[in-house]
């Protein structure tokens, strides 16, 4: 297994590198000037000129690749152009909430809808069934910033019972922490939970309907440990490999819910960076970002033998 | 063996009780309380600490905190000292002297000198446009001991206090000679002001919020507060400005009193907060902003002044305002070159707007203008509401004259970066494109790059009018402000027949706040915190 974990990440490089030159480029195709934005609105088109010579912006855009590449090969993301900070540092700062959003999401998430899965796959056919399958089609239907402005309106304009916005650090007490969690994990994790759960019936299902199964009945074992122990692990491949796939939809989902939330995590650095044109900080993220993806499929591709064991590396 | 009793339990329960307080009750030792403590959010984040490099509005919001001016306006737009405690001008009008009031300390504890202002002025004047026009007249800027300066003149210029108490950004803001000596070009790298707050650097989240704490050294003046003039007296311990980029989470943060001040509520949202019992609702600045759409002189259609003339005919400013603000008390049609209700106001060859909005004549203009029906470019910001519904508005109004419109949707960093291109609108330039200044910026003909025909040296559209210029100049030195008013005229004169530029309505932006937040100064285009209490 350590060889495969170790070639599969070597095959990361290449991957992290095709990013790179397409993140690279896209940007710098794209229209809008940093070195406008940056000038302000009376600048001058000398002012603008300076600017850009500063920043390197004049260089062909080839050369600004490669000194971009080497600097990323170096582990340097580069500054911002804006803050004169590193990327490193800024993504460093913007870190924690991102991680802690999307962590919360996912435990209490996977925790959900796995019940759910397995509730509907156990009483297919019945009204709980189709209840939450009707919860999984509105929670996989309704954009994460609908849901986040109607839990704010409900649970804490109406209510009162949770803060409207902003985080907690950590540092600030676990009880604050997870108050300023618990509306942004629900949004961004409702259309996870139905994609999920929707999986684990479908999957629940089919294991459900096998030999096996039938024989286990017979023999007189237990609805749910039945469930849990025989039908739940033959059925946890699909749905582990779902919740790997799910991440993508995480991160996407993190942008729009720090937004909504006011959270100041790594979401929010780039859509702010993006509207400013502060290249090294989008590229930066990007590439962080598929750096987590990509490292987050190899784990799930490694979990596979975990749950069977005809699967080795 | 350890026996679990109620009492250890209970004990238990205390100590983790205490310990998940404990970092949230010592953090909570170290921050001033909230009731001195005032959450505002701006409409938009602080892109740059340096309010000299800059024009953003949000970095002149810092300024205003950190640093101080020599002059600063009064409630009534006239100049009033501000770190000058004495001050006089020669005879001959050539020569200004200006002396520090007692007290001026930077931050760091040192004194303010004149060795710092000197380069200070010189740097603030090489970025601005107000600063430019005055040092196009300014022989020599002049230490005469650490507490007097003098600014002489090659020829009498009456706008010196205006140029140096103004609040359209960059303002005329005073730094150590350590940064003042900073390249122009270049951004400075450290915030030591000598004004009433410090920035908290160890609290401030980039991007996220900014901590401005009270500066306990700083000595106001003893004149009652008005406009950016008087006495700074602080009465708060902090003020954060919060980043907050979406309008619905700002407006429910408000109402929840996570936050204490909202400076931007969209029109929508307006009735919703004035039916809150804890919210009010204040215009702080009265001029507000004046829309302004910019034609390129370059190419055609605009490059004729019968299209141009055109537009002012074709423009119904209410269907703009409307599409925008809806039938809002906020918002108005605007006549003047200069604005409404700014000193300059005038009615001089307003003809277009009192006979109403005239498609037939519009068409007829365009036609002598040669118009051949090829496509007109309009750059439509769309992440901008007021810019990319004016465009919508504006791009039908076209399409009545029989004008082939091509709006072009794009971010407004998009905007910025191609209105600088004079390149044909068919290979990357453009015709049309919508912005706005600040009612008090578009009543001041120097002031505003915008106002310049000065051609290739213009501002975007690069309009280009000989007389306009003389006018210009003819304004700025002029010696009261009755001759400034009759110059306003024939510059207003001139203007609606050459139309460098024509407007698209006049907005008033209410802010929104708790109703335990007064004193707030009402200031066009900064929101100072001074004198504001939280009671």
């Amino acid at each position: 297994m350590a060889a495969y974990a170790l070639r599969r990440l070597l095959s990361m490089l290449p991957v992290v590198g095709i990013v790179a030159l397409f993140v690279f480029m896209l940007l710098h195709l794209a229209p809008g000037d940093p070195a406008a934005i940056i000038a302000g609105d009376n600048a001058t088109p000398e002012n603008i000129a300076q600017i850009r010579q500063r920043l390197g912006l004049d260089e062909p855009i080839w050369k600004q690749f490669l000194v971009w590449a080497a600097s990323l090969a170096q582990g340097d993301l580069g500054r911002s152009m804006f803050w004169n900070e590193s990327v490193a540092t800024l993504i460093g700062q913007r870190a924690e909430p991102t991680i802690a959003l999307a962590c919360s999401t996912l435990v209490v998430a996977v925790a959900i809808a796995l019940a759910l899965g397995i509730v509907a796959a156990a009483k297919a056919g019945t009204g709980i069934d189709r209840l939450v399958m009707g919860i999984a089609v509105v929670g996989f239907s309704v954009p994460v910033f609908v849901t986040g402005y109607l839990l704010i309106f409900v649970f804490a304009i109406g209510l009162k019972w949770l803060p409207v916005q902003g985080y907690a650090p950590i540092a600030d007490g676990v009880i604050p922490w997870l108050r300023h969690l618990v509306l942004p994990s629900a949004a961004l994790g409702l259309a996870y939970v139905a994609l999920i759960a929707r999986i684990t019936r479908a999957t629940m299902l089919d294991v459900l309907a096998e030999d096996y199964m039938r024989t286990a009945r017979a023999k007189g074992v237990a609805p749910v440990p039945m469930l849990l122990r025989h039908a739940l692990k033959n059925a946890a491949v699909p749905i582990v490999t779902v919740i790997g796939i799910g991440v993508a939809l995480l991160i996407g989902g993190v942008v729009i819910t720090e937004t909504v939330f006011n959270i100041p995590g790594i979401g929010r650095l780039v859509v702010d960076a993006i509207s400013r044109r502060d290249y090294p900080i989008i590229q930066g993220v990007i590439i962080l970002f598929s750096g987590v993806y990509v490292l987050l499929n190899l784990l799930v591709d490694l979990s596979y033998a975990l749950f069977d064991p005809r699967i080795r590396y | 063996m350890i026996k679990f009793t109620r009492r250890t339990g209970l004990q238990g329960s205390l100590a983790a009780a205490a310990l998940l307080a404990a970092p949230a009750i010592a953090r909570g030792q170290a921050r001033p309380s909230a009731a001195r403590t005032v959450r505002a959010v701006m409409h938009g984040d602080i892109p740059t600490y340096d309010p000299i490099w800059t024009t953003a509005n949000m970095t002149a919001y810092h300024g205003g905190m950190v640093y101080d001016t020599l002059f600063g306006i009064d409630a009534n737009q006239q100049p009033q000292p501000q770190m000058v405690s004495r001050y006089g001008v020669s005879d001959d009008k050539l020569t200004y002297t200006f002396e520090l009031r007692d007290g001026l300390r930077w931050h760091d504890g040192t004194a303010v000198t004149t060795a710092d202002i000197v380069p200070s002025l010189k740097r603030w004047a090489a970025r601005d446009g107000g600063g430019q026009h005055m040092m196009l007249r300014v022989k020599d800027i002049a230490a005469k001991d650490e507490r007097t300066f003098s600014i002489a003149l090659k020829e009498p210029y009456g706008l010196v206090l205006d140029v140096l108490a103004k609040t359209n950004s960059p303002l005329c803001f005073m730094m150590r000679k350590k940064e003042a000596e900073t390249d122009p070009m270049q951004k400075i790298d450290q915030v030591v002001g000598s004004g009433p707050f410090i920035l908290n650097l160890a609290e401030t989240k980039p991007g996220t919020q900014y901590v401005y704490d009270r500066n306990p050294s700083y000595v106001p003046r003893s004149e009652p507060v008005s406009g950016i003039s008087g006495g700074k007296v602080v009465k708060l311990d902090r003020v954060v400005i919060v980043n907050m980029p979406d309008a619905q989470t700002a407006v429910a943060a408000l109402q929840a009193g996570e936050i204490d001040f909202y400076e931007v509520p969209p029109a929508d949202f307006l009735g919703q907060l004035q039916s809150d019992p804890n919210i009010k609702i204040e215009v702080l600045n009265a001029l507000g902003n004046v829309g302004q759409v910019r034609l390129n002189f370059l190419h055609p259609p605009f490059d004729n002044v019968k299209a141009r003339q055109a537009m002012l005919y074709l423009v119904n400013q209410s269907d703009a305002m409307k599409a925008t603000f809806g039938d809002s008390k906020y918002a108005r049609t605007v006549s003047s070159y200069f604005g409404m209700g700014t000193p300059m106001e005038n009615d001089a060859n307003t003809d277009w707007f009192k006979g109403g909005r005239n498609v037939e004549k519009a068409k007829q203009l365009f036609k002598e203008a040669g118009y051949d029906g090829r496509p007109v470019v309009l750059m439509q910001a769309t992440n901008i509401a007021v810019m990319s519904n004016t465009s919508q508005v504006l791009a039908q109004e076209l399409r009545q004259a029989g004008i082939n419109v091509k709006l072009e949707a794009m971010d407004w960093s998009n905007v910025v970066q191609r209105r600088s291109n004079k390149a044909a609108p068919d290979q990357g330039g453009w015709n049309i494109f919508i912005t706005w200044s600040s009612g008090s910026a578009i009543g001041n003909p120097i002031l505003l790059a915008a106002h310049a025909a000065t051609g290739d040296k213009a501002w975007f559209g690069w309009p280009s009018d000989a007389k306009h210029e003389q006018l210009r100049d003819k304004w700025a030195t002029a010696p009261s402000l009755d001759a400034r008013k009759a110059v306003a005229r024939e510059l207003q004169q001139n203007a609606w027949d050459f139309v460098p530029q024509l407007y698209y309505g006049q907005w008033v932006q209410p802010a929104a706040m708790r109703k335990n937040i007064r004193g707030v100064i009402p200031v066009p285009e900064i929101i100072p915190w001074w004198n504001a209490e939280k009671v």
